[in-house]
């Protein structure tokens, strides 16, 4: 940034701080509390109203970084989520008595009062289509479709029985992200960077990247800011071309000329402020800043391609292609610039066994393989970096599938498939505080019911926001005259998994 | 075991008095209401376990009936009058995990207890939500103050009385212009409408402004636009391959019928039933593509029939969503948990859409056949003939038929394939079979059907009931060289439903992995009339060269007749695959019947929602307006006026609109929405004051008036027409403006975007080429959606993407470097030529500081391309300049000035 630059915008910033000053006393505390950073939540709040935690929303700086109510071990978060659904029992949920039982039908008793997305009529038991071994110092269990994340398993805490009551992909990837299987709560980025802001200011705190050729199921509201401001939603960023569209400066206009006439927007919207007092053009002047500081910044950081030969080799990573693995190293690189949350969704996990792409034994493979590598060298990077410890990493998907084999319209399937199953499924976590090589939770012998351990969509929510710092119950923003939070009246943080 | 209970009863009646106490400060011996005060707290805490889905214990309280019936234990939970009695109440009281309600959740708050206990005492009295009782005739509140212009201001003032604010002063005239104008054509007004307005200073001004507004033929632009949403109309077919559609004739009837402000009653009428009104019009016909916006699967290898069931279901959904605001897709699975819709009502309602011909084929049919040209004179005299020469139901068949090629049957439904394959047609190899199931052959004697074949000596045999049944007919196939052509063959007198057997043999087919014929349609019926007649030769000829020609075509609803018609299944936990009993169609019983006179059909259907006692339909589309016109909706959440949606904020204003509408402006939209835009309520100032900012950041209480960012079509329009690019065209096929490189992806099919030339790159943003995978980048940014399904709501951003686009979008830059043009030819200096474009985006002047800022840009710009004067001529792009520096700094302003807040929003 030239001298010329820092001088306007700060010049910028005391104008709009001038402004905030006029617009109300306790904006005008809260911007300088956060100036300094140095207050905790709790006393800043201490002479309001107590009974619960007002909106802190400053428009005129809504990602200024904040400093959680309590120390947190993580400051940013890398959310790997595998829509579709992959089968726990080909990955990290080891069940030999299923093999056992394959082939012969299904038993009554886990039929009974079920509901199954295309299951009919009796199905027979589908055996594990992977071999399993035990890795590391921990022994965790795991399949022969992850030979690279064996060799890091002694980092991440493996959740063996995490439930939800959601049976088709849009609203149980709504019921993981927002709280609520419906349309409509914030997800949980957006959450995050509400309450800590983002420490780049030249990025966008909350970042989304897709693969796999499709959105996920749900659409965009998974990572969507419900009632909190629109500042706070996800920036979808495209892995091929510009990755952000119109990031470019028009033919003709150079950068002091666009940042001259982003300042004279800026002003004059200051003077529409004065006249109207909305408090969704203080939000436009800063998203027009964000969006003058993403142009000099996301073509850098979106360029995977200057990054060295061994991360290339480590990730398996191809600049210009649209892929998981480019995702994954872009996360790192986010992350490492100060972004707060990376929402990662790969397409393509949904296998019924209706096509060989979509069999357990085929496709499952394949997707396997194009995550495996990249997953495992994020892992490696971020501790090489010194950023595991502070970066939580969950991958997981919205649930499991079934140990039976799915019997569309009764008939078997020309390849081997699971149906939807949420009764249990695996996630794991990684750094960010997480206890690793640690196992949680346990599942029957097929992988069917929970034994222990259980851990609902709340209970991830819970946790994530405890390890940046939050208390999940008093973690709240007021909407139409309630108090909301992410994990609505449930929630309990998974101790046993934290460091 | 005895005393225990009632010692915790005891203990809790000293709680409860404690309480009654407080609850007397609070509610005044009001009953307790069931809607208000009970059915949110069974909704949030107890109907997750004893509601439609699950009922533990045998319990239930989604419906009246269900909650007081005998649980698993055999007495029922709830006792009306006798709380200690209720098992409900007891066991939200006890302590044991085990037992204590809800279960494995934290125990109900003393006053939640207390509301239920109340409730039982007082009777248990069941109530049905307000939105689904009819409309009752208002009584207007009547205060006395100069603020009010009209009863909707009644309302507003009602409120605000209540909550001590008072209204804000009206926005000055150039604000309210610029505001009515964008609201009612979303368009900035024409010069004309404009200054005859701000020259006009009689107390009629405004009203004269906004029936100017309303004849202009912007007006049916802009609300057919909103409808587009709410139809999912798309110029694709959506899902992997999304190839094109041609549908945009719907999109142009939607224009018209605003603009001529058809009844909303017709309005509906023709769009879920104009197939089935008498004689229908090819418009009527085209109003029916409403429902056929539904996706359609192309892709190889998917079974039509799941994705012909995914549109009919769609058409429920829609149908609920976009105009009786309410979500009925749960019922698809489950009784509604929440509303008292039950699961076998979702299905007898979806019996009405279970009766069309459409079939998920890649054909669209069918479809509304319009012949051009020499053609349209041969319809006219093929149809003049049949009706002087044959009688009313016949010649209504065959104009029928040509019109759209209805009743046929797809050849797709074919089965039982050997040495043949079902794909968009029937293929028989040599000696291939296949078989047609539920052919109704009384009263038929010719088979009118579709072929191509690249093969001479063809025979296809017709076979009864199995291959080795009696032989219907053989009948020779000629060699088409590939096309597609239609042809006839008599067939014998046969009663009843048949399957039918075909096979196809050719001595000349070399080798048998050939294709000998495929089969595009059937369709049995009788010989074209009256040979007899005079002309007969001459109309025959002439049917049969319509069949062949070329014609538009648009996909519309069309009923199917006795001989076609499906049962309809209820679906098992929703899925198509398990079907369930029959239903027949029906309208769910919370609401009001069918009208005595209603058919059980379509055309019943709409007459039910078009029904003055409907109480959705009317709430449905005045809330609509008023969110069009304020932002949100009298109830925020438009998709759910039920008990899962919000709370209205002027439930009796919204009942009075409904009024309104229906009985004193007879369904006019025009007229209701002129109503609302003269309301002292509008007309208000948007500015905050503190106390606003504080009481009431989201304007639920409208103490003053909208701002609101316009919507994604609103921001590019009255950008062109600020930057005089907008083509005043109207109607057509869709068109593509620019957008960058690499939007579309199509793997299966090379679609590609080709930039429109001429104006129709700067049509208005509703005539954009609408590719439901991947839609026009800038309307996405601005939150529009990809209208895979109905988009009931749109829900507004402010993003730094949104910044991106209409700085840097280079269809944006288009639009500056012309309004930078249109300023460059202002006589006077910098300040006058900005002060003149600003005046001509804001209808009023800018102030000093303002300017100044604008002209600092002018001149900072202006230094940096005296330094760069390609950089200049690049960003102008105009090769007429000579020195294009001036021109370049202007544009800069220019883009400058169409990114501002102001111009962002209605103020």
């Amino acid at each position: 940034m030239t001298q010329k630059e820092l001088h306007n915008q700060r010049l910028v910033q005391e104008a709009q701080k001038a402004v905030m000053q006029q617009h109300t006393r306790r904006h005008f505390i809260k911007e300088s509390a956060m100036g300094f950073g140095a207050l905790a939540l709790g006393s800043l709040l201490g002479g309001c109203n107590t009974s619960s935690s007002p909106n802190l929303f400053d428009a005129t700086n809504p990602l200024a970084p904040k400093a959680p109510p309590f120390l947190g071990k993580a400051k940013s978060v890398i959310y790997l989520h595998m829509a579709g659904a992959p089968s726990q029992l080909e990955m990290f949920s080891y069940k030999p008595e299923l093999a056992k039982l394959d082939g012969q039908d299904c038993p009554p008793s886990l039929l009974a009062g079920k509901k199954f997305a295309f299951i009919r009529g009796v199905p027979k038991m589908l055996g594990p289509q992977a071999s399993f071994k035990q890795y590391g110092e921990s022994g965790i269990w795991l399949s022969e479709n992850l030979p690279h994340l064996s060799s890091v398993i002694d980092k991440c805490a493996v959740l063996q029985a995490v439930t939800t009551d959601q049976f088709n992909h849009a609203p149980a990837q709504l019921l993981m992200h927002t709280g609520t299987p419906r349309l409509g709560r914030p997800s949980m980025g957006s959450w995050v960077t509400y309450g800590l802001g983002s420490e780049n200011k030249n990025l966008p705190g909350f970042v989304v990247l897709t693969s796999g050729g499709n959105n996920p199921d749900a659409g965009k509201s998974v990572w969507g800011s419900g009632f909190l401001p629109s500042v706070y939603q996800g920036v979808q960023c495209r892995s091929e071309g510009d990755p952000v569209l119109f990031i470019k400066d028009p033919a003709g206009m150079d950068r002091d000329i666009r940042k001259a006439s982003i300042d004279a927007i800026n002003k004059v919207n200051e003077e529409s402020y004065t006249e109207y007092q909305d408090p969704e053009t203080l939000s436009r002047i800063s998203q027009y800043e964000l969006a003058y500081k993403m142009q000099i910044s996301v073509p850098g950081v979106m360029d995977i391609s200057t990054e060295p030969e061994y991360i290339h080799e480590m990730y398996g990573t191809k600049p210009g292609e649209s892929c998981f693995a480019n995702n994954v190293l872009l996360a790192r690189k986010l992350v490492e610039k100060g972004v707060r949350f990376v929402q990662l969704f790969d397409w393509g996990w949904d296998t019924h066994g209706d096509s060989a792409g979509n069999a357990v034994d085929i496709g499952l493979k394949n997707k396997c393989r194009k995550i495996d590598r990249p997953i495992t060298a994020l892992l490696q990077d971020l501790e090489q970096r010194g950023l595991l410890d502070e970066t939580l990493v969950v991958w997981g998907s919205e649930f499991g599938r079934t140990p039976m084999q799915e019997n569309r319209d009764g008939k078997t399937m020309p390849f081997k498939g699971r149906d939807h199953h949420g009764e249990a499924f695996s996630m794991w976590m990684a750094g960010g505080g997480i206890k690793g090589g640690t196992t949680y939770g346990e599942t029957d012998e097929i992988g069917y019911n929970i034994v222990n351990g259980k851990v609902e969509t709340f209970d991830i929510q819970a946790t994530l926001l405890n390890q940046l710092g939050f208390d999940h119950e008093k973690f709240t923003y007021e909407s139409q005259g309630r108090n909301f939070r992410l994990t609505d009246v449930r929630g309990k943080v998974i101790h046993d998994i934290i460091a | 075991m005895f005393l225990q209970p009632s010692k915790k009863l005891f203990y809790s009646s000293a709680v409860l008095i404690v309480l009654a106490i407080t609850a007397v400060v609070i509610y005044p011996s009001d009953p307790i209401d069931f809607n208000t005060e009970v059915k949110p707290i069974l909704n949030k805490k107890c109907i997750t376990c004893h509601g439609g889905v699950k009922q533990e214990g045998g319990f239930s309280v989604l419906f009246e009936e269900e909650a007081l019936a005998p649980t698993k234990s055999g007495k029922p939970a709830i006792i009306k009058f006798k709380p200690e009695e209720s098992e409900l109440i007891r066991r939200l009281h006890l302590t044991d995990p085990e037992e204590r309600m809800p279960y494995k959740h934290d125990p109900l708050s003393k006053e939640e207890i207390k509301i239920l206990t109340t409730w039982i005492k007082e009777g248990a009295k069941w109530g049905d939500h307000w939105a689904y009782q009819k409309v009752k005739e208002p009584v207007v509140p009547s205060s006395s103050n100069n603020w009010i212009q009209n009863n909707v201001d009644q309302y507003i003032l009602e409120k605000l009385k209540a909550e001590s604010l008072s209204p804000s002063a009206e926005a000055d005239k150039a604000t309210l212009l610029r505001r009515v104008s964008l609201d009612l054509t979303g368009l900035p007004p024409s010069k004309k409408i404009a200054a005859k307005y701000l020259a006009d200073n009689s107390n009629k001004a405004y009203e004269n402004l906004v029936n100017d507004l309303m004849a202009s033929p912007a007006y049916g632009e802009r609300w057919a636009a909103l409808w587009l949403d709410l139809a999912r109309y798309a110029d694709t077919k959506g899902f992997e391959a999304d190839r094109s559609r041609n549908i945009y004739k719907y999109r142009d009837w939607l224009i018209d019928a605003f603009n001529k402000d058809k009844p909303y009653n017709d309005f509906i009428i023709e769009q879920i039933a104009g197939d089935l009104l008498p004689n229908p019009t090819d418009a009527n016909y085209i109003a029916t593509a409403f429902h056929r916006n539904t996706m359609n699967n192309d892709e190889g290898g998917t079974d039509n029939e799941e994705f012909r069931t995914a549109a009919v279901l769609d058409r429920v959904n829609t149908t609920w969503g976009a105009l009786m605001g309410t979500s009925f897709n749960c019922v698809q699975c489950h009784s509604h948990p929440y509303d008292p819709f039950k699961h076998d009502e979702y299905y007898k309602f979806m019996a009405f859409f279970n009766n069309t011909r459409d079939e998920d084929s890649p054909f669209e049919n069918p479809v509304l056949r319009q012949y051009k040209g020499m053609d349209s004179a041969k319809f006219e005299k093929v149809k003049t003939w049949l009706r002087q020469n044959t009688n009313a139901a016949s010649a209504n068949y065959w104009t029928t038929f040509l019109r759209t090629l209805q009743p046929t049957i797809n050849a797709f439904q074919c089965d039982k394939f050997v040495d043949g394959a079902n794909g968009w047609y029937a293929t028989l190899r040599n000696k291939g079979t296949c078989n047609l199931k539920n052919v109704v052959l009384t009263g038929k004697s010719e088979l009118l059907f579709k072929y191509a074949s690249r093969v001479d000596r063809g025979v296809w045999r017709i076979y009864l009931d199995s291959l080795k049944g009696p032989l219907v007919k053989e009948v020779p196939i000629k060699n088409t060289g590939g096309g597609f052509v239609h042809s006839r063959t008599s067939i014998p007198s046969i009663n009843g439903t048949h399957t039918l057997y075909f096979s196809y043999y050719s001595p000349s087919i070399k080798n048998n992995t050939d294709d000998g014929i495929l089969f595009e349609w059937f369709s049995f019926g009788n010989p074209f009339p009256s040979p007899e007649k005079p002309g007969y030769d001459s109309a025959f000829k002439h049917f049969n060269d319509l069949l062949a020609a070329g014609a538009e075509t648009t996909p519309i609803m069309f009923e199917a007749n006795q001989d076609l018609s499906r049962p309809t299944h209820v679906f098992e936990r929703g899925s198509w695959l398990s079907k369930g009993k029959i239903v027949t169609p029906d309208v769910p019983k919370v609401l009001p019947g069918m009208p005595a006179n209603a058919p059980k059909n379509r055309l019943g259907l709409a007459m039910w929602l078009t029904n003055k006692n409907n109480p959705l339909v009317s709430r449905t589309l005045v809330n609509r307006l008023w969110e069009q016109l304020f932002g949100t909706g009298i109830v925020e959440t438009l998709e759910d006026l039920g008990t899962q949606g919000m709370a209205p904020t002027h439930q009796t204003l919204l009942d009075y609109l409904a009024w309104q509408l229906m009985y004193t402006h007879n369904w006019s939209v025009k007229k209701t929405l002129k109503e609302i835009v003269l309301s002292a309520t509008y007309k208000q100032q948007s500015s905050f004051t503190k106390e606003l900012l504080k009481k009431d950041p989201y304007n639920k209480l409208y103490a003053r008036g909208p701002r609101v960012r316009l919507s994604a079509e609103q921001i590019r329009d009255q950008t062109l027409a600020v930057s005089a690019l907008l083509s005043p065209k109207m109607y057509g096929k869709s068109v593509m403006p620019y957008q960058p490189e690499g939007i579309w992806r199509s793997p299966y099919n090379g679609d590609a975007w080709k930039l429109s030339e001429g104006e129709d790159q700067y049509r208005r943003s509703l005539y954009t080429y609408f590719k439901r995978t991947a839609p026009y980048p800038s309307m996405l940014t601005f939150d529009g959606g990809a209208r895979e399904v109905c988009i009931i709501r749109r829900i507004r951003t402010n993003t730094p993407l949104q910044a991106l686009t209409s700085l840097n979008d280079s269809s944006y830059i288009i639009m500056a470097r012309s309004f930078a043009k249109t300023m460059e030819k202002i006589n006077g200096p910098i300040e006058t030529k900005i002060k003149t474009g600003y005046q001509q985006m804001m209808y009023k002047p800018i102030t000093d500081s303002k300017l100044n800022a604008l002209t600092k840009l002018y001149q900072t710009s202006l230094l940096k391309y005296q330094g760069n004067k390609k950089a200049a001529a690049i960003l102008v792009s105009d090769s007429t300049l000579n020195a294009p520096i001036n021109r370049a700094a202007l544009v800069v302003v220019a883009n400058t000035m169409l990114n501002l807040d102001e111009w962002l929003n209605k103020n």
